[in-house]
C-alpha cells in the first residue's frame, strides 16, 4: 500500500509542480501601487515629466488600454496623422488649450470622445492623487508638445485657469444642436442618421420617450438602460446636472422631444 | 506648508494600527493561505451534499442500494470536511482581526448584522448534517426515508445561504454600489445594498456550479484511492463505479461552468471597464495562458478517462478508431486556446516579428480563434460521453437510425455554427465579435441537449451488448482521476487570485485603499507558490480525512451486532 501512496503523492506533487513552473515561465507583470510624490511648488518640468513617465507606465494603469492604441489612442505615437499626444492636444477642441484638454480628459473623460472609440475610461481622480494627474499631464505634453504644467497646478487642489475648471458649463448657449455638439452628445448618439451607435440614436427618441423620461435620461442615465444598449450601461456621465444650466437642460429635453 | 504637513500628519493616522505582522511569511501571505484552503474546504462540503441527495434520491425512486451506501460514504466525508472547514474559518477570522483590522471594522460596521446571521446558519446547517449523516439508518424505510431525503435537501438549502451571504461581503470588496466613495460613512452604505452588488449573483451562480464540479471531482480521487487500496473484485468495483460517477457529475457540470464565467466577466465590464480591462488585458492578462494550460489538461484527462473506461464495456470496440482523432483534435484545439496574443520583446525582436504582434500569434491568439478551440473541445468530450454511454447498448426502436443520424447531424451543424462564427469574427467590429461567442455557445448547448434528449428516447428497451465489467480498469486511469482532482483544485486556487487581484490596491475598489507594505499585486510566479502550497496543504488534510474515513469505516464493519 505504501507503493500506492508514495505515487498519489508525487503525481500530486509533480502536477503542482507542472503547474507552478508554467506560472513562472511567463511574463511576471506586478500591479504596482500609485506612489506618493514629493513634488513641491518649485518642481521642474523635467522632475514632473519623468514623474508622470513613471504613473503612466506603472501605476496609472494607462497602457493597458493606450499601449496598443486598439482600445484608446496610442499616446506616444501618430494617431490619424495628428502627431503624438502633446503635438495633438491643443486643436482637440476648440477653446482649450492643451493643458485644459488633457486635464478634461483624465478627469472627465466622457466630455470628449475622439471617434472611433468607446466612452470607456474612468475619472483618474479616482485612481491617483491629483498631483501625480498633473504629472502625467505633463509627461504627456513633452510628447512632442510644450510643458506647460506647474507647481501651481500641484499646489491648487482646483485647476489653475478656468479654462482648466472641472465640469464647466460648456457655453451659455440654449441652441440645442450646439449644447449637443459641446457636451460630446454626438460621440456616442446618432442624429440625422448619422454617427456612432453606442447610445440610442436621437431620430425618433420622441416617440420612444415622454420629455419627462428624456430628462431623466440625462440626468440619471443608468436609471434605465433603453433595450440593445445593455452593455454600455454606466459609460454616459451622471455629470449634466451640475454642467448644464436649467434653461439649457429644458432646451435639450424640448428638442429631442420634438424628434419624433 | 501647514496643509503638507496635516496631510502627512493625517496619511501617518490613517495607517497606524491599520495593519498587523506576521513572522516569515507576511500578512498577506498569511491571510491568503488561511482564505484560500478555507474555501477550497468550504467548497468541497457545499458540493458533496448536492450530489449526496442526488444519489440518494436515485437510490429511492430506482430501489438500488447501491445507491445509498453510496451517498452515505459520500456524507461520512462531509461530516470531517465540515470540522476542517470551521477551523480554517476560524483561522481567517482571526488573522483578519489581528492582521488587518482596519479592513476588518470596515467591514464589520457594514456587514455586521450578516455575520451574526452567517454564524447563526453555520450552526443550524452543521447539526441538520449530524441528522442526515446519524440518522441514515434510522430513517432508511418509508416514510422516513423521504424525510431523511429531505434532511438533505435543508443542508443543502442552509449551505446555500451561507455561501451566499459570504458572497455579498467578497463581491462588495470588488464592486461596491455606486455612490460609496472613500469619504461615504459605513454605517450609511445598508448592508442589503452592499450585498446585493453588481457581481453578487454571477459569483453565486458561479460558485454554485463551481462547487458541485470540485466536490465531483474530490469524490471521484476518494473513489480511485480505494480502488487503488480495494482487497477484493467487489470492493474494486463499488469503487471504480464511484470514480465514474463522480467524475460523470464533475465533467458534465464543468461543462456549463465557462457560460457562468463569461456572465461574471460581462458584469465586471459593466460596473468597471477598467476592472475589465485590467483583468483580460492589463497585467492579469498573462493569468488566462495559465488556465489555458490547466483546463487543457482537464480535458485530456477527462477524455483519456472515458477512452480507457470504455475498455470495461463490451461494443466499445467500434468506436476506438475515432478515438485518435478526437485526441488530435483536443491537442490542436489545446494549443490555440493557450497561445498568447502579445509577447513582450525586446527591440531587436519586435523588428523581426515587423511589430507589437506576431503575425502568428495575432491570428491565434485572439477571443475568435479561442472561443472556437474551446467550444470545439467541449463538443468533442460531449462525444466521448456519448460514445461511452452508447458503448454496450443496441437500440430497438424503429427509428434507431435515422436518429443516430440526426443525432450526427447536430454535431456536424453546431460545429459548423462553431467555425463559422470564429471565422467570421475576423472581419467584424470588437464589438460585434463579442456577440459571436454567445451564438456559439448557444449552438454547443443545443447541441448538447438536442442530442441527449434523443439518446435517451434511443435507449430506451434497447439491447445490451454484455455488461460494463466494473473493477476492470487499468490503474493508470484512476491516476487520471487524481490529475482532475489537484488541477480542479490549483484552478480553483488561480481563479481566487484572479477575481481578488483585480482589485489591485484596494480592499475596497475605489473605496477603501491598502496601504500596508503588500499593496502591490504579486506577480504570477509569487501567486502560483501561494496556490500551490495551499493545493499541497487542502490535499494533504483531504487524505488524512480519507484515512479518517476508512478507519470509521473498518470500526463500523467490526462493531458487534445488536443496537446501534
Amino acid at each position: 500500500m505504501w507503493r500506492t501512496n508514495l505515487k498519489v503523492l508525487l503525481l500530486a506533487v509533480a502536477v503542482v509542480g507542472f503547474y507552478t513552473m508554467v506560472a513562472h515561465v511567463i511574463p511576471q507583470l506586478e500591479s504596482e501601487v500609485p506612489e506618493s510624490l514629493t513634488l513641491g511648488g518649485d518642481v521642474t518640468p523635467e522632475a514632473l515629466v519623468a514623474a508622470g513617465e513613471r504613473v503612466y507606465n506603472g501605476a496609472g494603469g494607462c497602457t493597458a488600454c493606450h499601449g496598443l492604441g486598439t482600445r484608446a489612442p496610442n499616446m506616444l505615437t501618430d494617431h490619424a496623422g495628428e502627431g503624438t499626444i502633446g503635438a495633438r492636444c491643443g486643436a482637440r477642441e476648440a477653446g482649450k488649450d492643451c493643458k485644459a484638454y488633457l486635464w478634461e480628459s483624465l478627469t472627465q473623460p466622457g466630455a470628449f470622445v475622439v471617434a472611433g472609440f468607446e466612452n470607456i475610461m474612468p475619472d483618474m481622480r479616482r485612481q491617483l492623487p491629483e498631483d501625480q494627474v498633473w504629472a502625467v499631464i505633463a509627461f504627456l505634453q513633452s510628447q512632442g508638445g510644450e510643458v506647460t504644467v506647474t507647481g501651481a497646478d500641484l499646489a491648487s487642489a482646483t485647476p489653475a485657469s478656468s479654462a482648466t475648471a472641472p465640469a464647466p458649463a460648456v457655453s451659455a448657449t440654449t441652441d440645442p444642436r450646439q449644447l449637443l455638439q459641446e457636451n460630446a452628445c454626438l460621440g456616442c448618439h446618432a442624429i440625422d442618421g448619422a454617427g456612432p451607435p453606442i447610445g440610442p440614436s436621437f431620430d425618433g427618441v420622441g416617440q420612444r420617450l415622454t420629455a419627462d423620461g428624456i430628462r431623466r435620461s440625462i440626468l440619471e442615465p443608468d436609471a434605465e438602460v433603453a433595450k440593445g444598449f445593455e452593455q454600455f450601461a454606466g459609460t454616459m456621465p451622471k455629470t449634466f446636472g451640475q454642467q448644464l444650466s436649467g434653461q439649457q437642460l429644458e432646451a435639450i429635453v424640448q428638442f429631442l422631444a420634438a424628434r419624433k | 506648508m501647514t496643509t503638507e504637513l496635516l496631510s502627512l500628519v493625517q496619511a501617518v493616522a490613517d495607517t497606524t494600527g491599520a495593519y498587523g505582522r506576521f513572522p516569515g511569511i507576511g500578512a498577506r501571505a498569511a491571510v491568503w493561505i488561511a482564505a484560500q484552503v478555507h474555501l477550497m474546504f468550504a467548497a468541497f462540503v457545499l458540493g458533496v451534499p448536492m450530489f449526496a441527495v442526488i444519489t440518494e434520491l436515485i437510490g429511492i425512486v430506482g430501489k438500488d442500494p447501491k445507491y445509498d451506501k453510496l451517498s452515505k460514504e459520500f456524507t461520512r466525508l462531509l461530516v470531517f470536511a465540515y470540522s476542517a472547514t470551521a477551523l480554517w474559518g476560524a483561522v481567517l477570522v482571526f488573522f483578519l482581526t489581528t492582521l488587518y483590522p482596519r479592513f476588518w471594522s470596515h467591514m464589520a460596521r457594514i456587514f455586521g448584522l450578516s455575520m451574526w446571521i452567517y454564524v447563526g446558519l453555520f450552526f443550524v446547517e452543521s447539526f441538520t448534517l449530524y441528522l442526515y449523516y446519524y440518522g441514515w439508518d434510522r430513517w432508511k424505510a418509508g416514510r422516513a426515508k423521504w424525510v431523511h431525503w429531505g434532511l438533505g435537501l435543508l443542508l443543502n438549502g442552509w449551505g446555500t445561504a451561507v455561501m451566499f451571504i459570504a458572497n455579498g461581503w467578497l463581491t462588495y470588496m470588488m464592486s461596491p454600489p455606486s455612490g460609496v466613495t472613500a469619504e461615504t460613512l459605513p454605517e450609511s452604505v445598508g448592508t442589503w445594498n452592499a450585498i446585493a452588488n453588481a457581481t453578487w449573483m454571477p459569483i453565486n451562480i458561479h460558485r454554485l456550479i463551481a462547487n458541485a464540479v470540485f466536490g465531483g471531482s474530490i469524490v471521484a480521487a476518494y473513489g480511485a484511492y480505494r480502488f487503488l487500496a480495494a482487497k477484493t473484485d467487489e470492493e474494486r468495483a463499488h469503487y471504480d463505479w464511484m470514480g465514474y460517477v463522480g467524475n460523470f457529475i464533475a465533467i458534465s457540470t464543468f461543462i456549463v461552468l465557462p457560460f457562468a464565467g463569461y456572465w461574471l466577466g460581462r458584469e465586471i465590464y459593466e460596473y468597471n471597464q477598467q476592472m475589465g480591462i485590467t483583468m483580460m488585458g492589463g497585467f492579469m492578462s498573462w493569468l488566462w495562458i495559465v488556465q489555458a494550460v490547466l483546463i487543457g489538461v482537464l480535458f485530456l484527462a477527462a477524455n483519456y478517462y472515458l477512452w480507457l473506461g470504455m475498455g470495461r464495456i463490451p461494443g466499445a470496440e467500434r468506436f476506438v478508431p475515432y478515438t485518435k482523432w478526437m485526441l488530435l483534435l483536443l491537442v490542436v484545439c489545446w494549443i490555440i486556446w493557450a497561445t498568447p496574443h502579445t509577447m513582450i520583446a525586446s527591440r531587436e525582436e519586435l523588428a523581426a516579428m515587423g511589430g507589437s504582434h506576431h503575425p502568428f500569434l495575432n491570428v491565434l491568439g485572439v477571443m475568435s480563434a479561442k472561443n472556437t478551440a474551446v467550444n470545439l473541445m467541449i463538443l468533442t468530450t460531449f462525444l466521448s460521453f456519448l460514445m461511452y454511454r452508447r458503448a454496450n447498448k443496441r437500440p430497438t426502436v424503429a427509428w434507431a437510425r435515422s436518429g443516430t443520424i440526426v443525432q450526427g447531424v447536430m454535431f456536424a451543424l453546431s460545429a459548423a455554427v462553431v467555425l463559422l462564427y470564429g471565422v467570421y469574427g475576423y472581419f467584424v467590429e470588437a464589438i460585434v465579435r463579442i456577440g459571436f461567442s454567445v451564438y456559439q455557445v448557444a449552438a454547443v448547448l443545443t447541441c448538447i441537449l438536442g442530442v441527449t434528449v434523443i439518446d435517451v428516447a434511443l435507449g430506451r428497451g434497447a439491447e445490451s451488448r454484455g455488461a460494463i465489467r466494473w473493477g476492470q480498469m487499468p490503474e493508470r486511469s484512476q491516476y487520471a482521476l487524481f490529475v482532475l482532482a489537484v488541477t480542479f483544485t490549483w484552478l480553483m486556487g488561480l481563479m481566487g487570485f484572479a477575481r481578488s487581484g483585480i482589485r489591485q490596491h484596494w480592499h475596497v475598489w475605489e473605496v477603501l485603499r491598502d496601504t500596508s507594505v503588500d499593496a502591490a499585486t504579486p506577480a504570477l510566479g509569487f501567486a502560483a507558490n501561494i496556490i500551490s502550497v495551499c493545493v499541497l496543504i487542502f490535499l494533504g488534510l483531504v487524505a488524512f480525512i480519507f484515512w479518517l474515513g476508512g478507519l470509521a469505516e473498518r470500526a463500523t464493519a467490526g462493531a458487534p451486532a445488536g443496537r446501534h
